[in-house]
This record gives C-alpha cells, structure tokens and sequence, in this order.
C-alpha cells in the first residue's frame, strides 16, 4: 500500500536513461530519511513497457512500482496512467505529434487518466501552448512540481491551477538514479494498484511533496583554479 | 587527490562537491584554445545575434569540468564512459557547482556508475549526466 508516490520517472527502458529500476530502489531504501516514499511510477518516454515485471523488486524492496506512459503531443508532454490494450491500439505512442485532446478524451473513455507534466516549461508545457491555443477540455490535474524545472516553471503552474481549478501532484522527474524521489505525490487514500492511482488522480485527494534538499555551498574557486 | 580503491568504495558515497565562478575570461580562452572561436562561447552581442541570452560555455567545457569533479574525488579513477545531458545553455560570470554520486558498483569489472551533474546557485541543473568508471583493486 502507498501514500507517497513518484508518479514521474525514468528507466533505463527510456531512450534518455540509463537508471535501472533496481538502482532507484536501493537509493530510495538508502535515503528512506529524506524521500519517505512508498511506490514509484515508471513513465517511459514514447513507449509503454509491457515487457517488464517488477513484482519481485517490489517484494524485495516493499515498494509500490506501477508502470505508465509520457506521450508527446502539440499541447506538450502527457503522463497517461492506466495505460492498456486498447490505448496501445487506439494510439501509436511513438508519435511525437499525437492530439492532446484526442489523448485525454479517449484514455478517460479507456478507463485511464492523461495528465500535463512540466506545464511550466518551454516548447513541451501546456502553458506556453495555452498562449496561442483554446485550454484543452477534460483536464483533472497537472504536475505542479517537478524535479527538473527550473526556477519559475513550477511557480508559473501555480497560476494555471487557480485559473483552471486543475488538480495539483509532484514527481522527480528523474532519469538519474540519485535523483529518484525528489518530489512526489501524496495521496489521502492507500494506493496498492494501477486502477486505485487512475480513480485516486480523477477523484482528487492529493498534493505535490517536495524532498529536495538544498546544499550550502561553499565559496568558489574561480574556474580552473 | 587520493587514490581510492574498489573496495573502498560504496554506493552512495558522494564524490566532493566542486563550486566555482566560472568566468566568461575563462569560457574564451577555453573557446579559442580548442580551436572554437565562435562568437557563442566569445562574445555576448554575437551571442546574441544567434538567439542565445548571451555567451555560453561549450559543452564540450561542460563535460570537462564534470570529468574534472571524478578526477579529484580519485586520481586512480579511471572514465570508460561518459554522458551527458544540456537541460540549459551554460551561462558564465556566475557560480556553478559540480556535483556526483556512485550509485552502482559492478563488482567484475570493478567499476562503479557515476551521477554526475553542473548546477548553478539556485539549484537548477545545467548539465546532467552518468560516467562508469573502473577503479584500481587490491584483489586482482
């Protein structure tokens, strides 16, 4: 069961990572302290991994790891959780250019959720897109946090959520094995599987967490000293 | 420096973290040393005219300042492979910090996988990126 959740990573299975899935989960037991988590969602690039069973992983470990997708659309990148049969029909996910509202009206009638991640961001955020287009219908909620934004991409999704009453949840992001983790979702009710994280996202009942820790660095060398 | 050995190394351990000013003096003479005297990487008005918010490190520099932070965390280190990711143009005259982990340890081949990373002052990752690196042992 899990109520702290990264819904946004990274394997090795992503053409951008080269995490095991392994590694994430030994960094999170290493760093239990700091990133109280209790699942991991894996998002692969383009792709939904059927291949793969992690079930072993999560016996050993004790962690929730569900499986999704991040597709690729005009309004920007898209987390589709839920992914199944049908999606993978419907959709070639391997389309850089797939319709954003085509996703989200048919992975809801599917029986899944697509969700904007990293709205905040330039070219693959759903806010830039906003600017120049009508706001896509049937949005449930948004990543407000991201691990790899940076300074003013998470702040301008705030702005977006009080204009569109979007639902608000966090993942890291990450694509390096130390960076798992980072942010985070946390959800009012017990998740234990994919079809409990799809109603839990549609329903509302969550929050983005943020685990990143600041360093104090120390007085710097001036470079190549 | 010191050298470290295989054994002596853990998943987890952090490798010493590297902040410097990285000056626009500095990213020209790199530049122009390695034969890229463009005005990108020289020149903030010819930065510009290209769209960029003005001279940028090349990414080439970038990659060697992130070798550089594997090389002091241990001298014996030895870089099979490295990769990296530009999630940001690198902007001189500010400070940048250099930052890693091992996070995996392959014991046949006594080598270890690196995260390594450039961020600036407010924490925002310029660069990212993994090295494998073999290490000297005491049990040949």
């Amino acid at each position: 069961m899990a109520r702290v959740i990264d819904l946004h990573l990274h394997s090795e299975v992503s053409d951008d990572s080269r995490a095991p899935v392994e590694a994430y989960l030994k960094w999170l037991a290493r760093k239990r302290d700091e990133r109280p988590l209790d699942g991991i969602v894996l998002t692969e690039h383009r792709q939904f991994d059927t291949q793969s069973d992690y079930r072993a992983l999560e016996d050993k470990y004790g962690l929730l790891i569900l499986k999704a997708s991040e597709v690729e659309t005009e309004y920007g990148h898209v987390l589709v959780y839920g992914v199944n049969a049908a999606m993978l029909q419907r959709f070639d996910f391997s389309n850089v250019r797939l319709r954003a509202q085509e996703v989200i009206d048919e992975v809801a009638r599917m029986g899944g959720v697509a969700m904007p991640c990293h709205p905040g961001r330039p070219t693959i955020g759903l806010i830039e897109h906003y600017e120049n287009r009508p706001p896509l219908e049937g949005v449930v909620g948004v990543e407000a946090l991201n691990g790899g934004s940076k300074k003013g991409e998470n702040e301008r999704v705030a702005a977006l959520i009080d204009t569109y009453g979007y639902h608000a949840f966090g993942g890291s992001d990450a694509h390096l094995v130390s960076f798992v983790g980072i942010c985070a979702t946390e959800f009012e009710k017990e998740i234990t599987n994919t079809e409990e994280l799809v109603e839990a996202l549609r329903a509302g009942g969550y929050r983005p967490v943020d685990f990143r820790v600041r360093r104090a660095p120390a007085q710097p060398a001036a470079s190549g000293a | 420096m010191k050298t470290l050995y295989f054994e002596e190394v853990e998943e987890g351990d952090e490798l010493p973290p590297i902040d410097l000013l990285l000056t626009k003096d500095f990213v020209r003479t790199y530049a122009r040393t390695a034969g890229m005297d463009f005005p990108r990487f020289t020149d903030d008005a010819g930065a510009r005219q290209e769209g960029l918010p003005g001279m940028i490190a090349p990414g080439v520099l970038s990659m060697g300042l992130l070798a550089r932070l594997i090389g002091e965390w241990n001298q014996a280190a030895q870089i099979t492979r490295i990769g990296t990711t530009f999630r940001s143009p690198v902007l001189p005259d500010c400070h940048i910090h250099l930052l890693g982990f091992v996070t995996q340890k392959d014991i046949e081949r006594h080598a270890v996988e690196c995260d390594i990373w450039m961020e600036n002052h407010e924490g925002e990752r310029w660069v990212i990126g993994t090295a494998t690196v073999v290490l000297p042992t005491r049990n040949p």
